[in-house]
């Protein structure tokens, strides 16, 4: 069995379980193994990074090397924990002095990281499953929704290999579920909570999503779909506080929990602070009309 | 230990800055406040005070600027060696003491984002443990955790010791 090491990081653990919840049940389903460890948060690529660097890189290795001895690569559901690992591993793999330095500081706990695995986002993953996810489909959606990738997965082009101008796996991903990935003004532009701007800045950050908000709802999208934590609880979280837009968040996981069959409340929908009740409705309808 | 500004300007290439302002105008901070990355590249270059600037702190680190420069400057980059060279100088941001929130958190739990008894209950309700297994589940793990962070500067910068 095709098997990871599950990094959930802080947000899906501690702040929307669903997401742990809606990954769990999608990877069994699939039949790919998920083994946990005892991780620390990334650390963050905004707070972290910009606060002290080397720390960063040492605490990301420590992240790294959990699973190592056991070779299996570190699965992220967040761009950011995704952009931290990463570029931890891309920064160590090209710079033996840096891996050094690092296994200087995990040696004082007796740890090391020789570079042997490397984490992976779980999209890529997903897209190798594409012919199974249209097996286990029960439902199809039919939404109109907005991708959101989060940067960290795109950008930068030279360390992510990604094209961060025009992806488009995230329109083919969202169409396993019988949705419509709808272009909108600016589609790729950040959310706003990286780079420490959500917490050091907060007002800059919550103007920075009320545009792309709105772009959004200009686009009449039902839902807004991710592949970030980060940025889930910012879609989220911010529309409580703006009240200008009520545009229901779900992370990509959640929504193939929902095109799998899986009850809302298993995936913890009810948790959010958008609401998601007209959403449900409108699958119970297409539950009942497919009977 | 950290980098001067020359040198985050030579390993950020800096210099090849031709000031054309693509990395401004593909910025969406720029757009909502008063952050103008060609601004602080060209700030960096004169010698000017950079690290004061309040601006320095508004980047959202998404990358675009960086993505689309056509000199191939790595702004994102040499804004992140920036920040770390502010904070060592003692321009730690004083909009907010969330930062430092975060560090005590990372420090005292291993996450940047505790658990609330709130998700806690939810997690248990949907069929998860109460509290995910991760560094703090077996507290000689959280020991050592701590003690590789008492040997780095975050630590000290976050004010925990």
């Amino acid at each position: 069995m095709e098997e990871y090491a599950f990094f959930p990081g802080c947000i899906a653990k501690n702040v929307y379980p669903g997401i742990e919840k809606a990954t769990r049940i999608v990877f069994e389903k699939l039949g790919i193994g998920l083994r946990d460890y005892e991780y620390s948060c990334c650390p963050p690529p905004g707070v972290l990074a910009c606060y002290d660097k080397p720390s960063w890189l040492v605490m990301g290795a420590r992240n790294l090397s959990q699973s190592e001895k056991d070779g299996l690569n570190p699965m992220t559901v967040c761009s950011g924990c995704y952009g931290t690992l990463h570029n931890v591993w891309y920064a160590l793999k090209n710079d033996p002095d840096l891996m050094g330095f690092v296994n200087d500081h995990l040696g004082r706990i007796d740890a090391e990281y020789k570079g042997k695995v490397h984490p992976i986002h779980f999209v890529d993953i997903l897209k190798n499953y594409k012919e199974k996810i249209a097996e286990l489909k029960e439902i199809d959606l039919g939404l109109n929704v907005a991708v959101h990738y989060g940067c960290h997965y795109l950008k930068p082009s030279s360390v992510t290999g990604e094209n961060s101008e025009r992806p488009t796996l995230l329109d083919e991903l969202v169409g396993l579920a019988g949705c419509k990935a709808v272009p909108f003004k600016d589609g790729l532009t950040c959310c706003g909570a990286g780079g420490g701007v959500m917490s050091g800045e907060p007002d800059v950050s919550l103007k920075i999503i009320n545009t792309k908000l709105n772009n959004m709802k200009d686009a009449n999208v039902d839902a807004i779909v991710n592949i970030c934590s980060f940025c889930h609880m910012q879609f989220d979280q911010s529309q409580k506080k703006l009240k200008t837009t009520e545009i229901p968040v779900l992370h990509l996981n959640q929504l193939f929990g929902l095109a799998f069959g899986i009850r809302p409340k298993h995936l913890a929908l009810h948790t959010h602070l958008v609401s998601t009740r007209d959403l449900e409705k409108k699958l119970k309808d297409l539950k009942k009309g497919g009977e | 230990m950290g980098k001067s500004v020359k040198e985050i300007l030579i390993d950020g290439n800096g210099y090849a800055c031709i000031q054309c302002g693509r990395c401004t105008g593909s910025c969406p901070s720029g757009r909502e406040c008063s952050l103008r990355t060609r601004k602080l590249i060209h700030m960096a270059r004169m010698g000017m005070d950079v690290i004061k600037t309040e601006e320095l702190w508004d980047c959202t680190t998404c990358f675009t600027c960086q993505e689309r420069c056509p000199k191939e400057v790595k702004t994102t980059d040499m804004i992140i060696e920036l920040r770390n060279l502010a904070v060592e100088e003692g321009y730690f941001p004083t909009m907010s003491d969330v930062p430092k929130i975060i560090i005590k958190s990372l420090y005292d739990t291993g996450a940047g984002q505790p658990l609330s008894p709130e998700v806690s209950k939810i997690r248990a309700i949907i069929g998860l443990k109460k509290e995910a297994y991760d560094v703090s589940t077996n507290a000689e793990t959280l020991k050592k955790f701590q003690r590789l962070l008492d040997g780095l500067e975050i630590t000290k910068k976050g004010g925990l010791r």
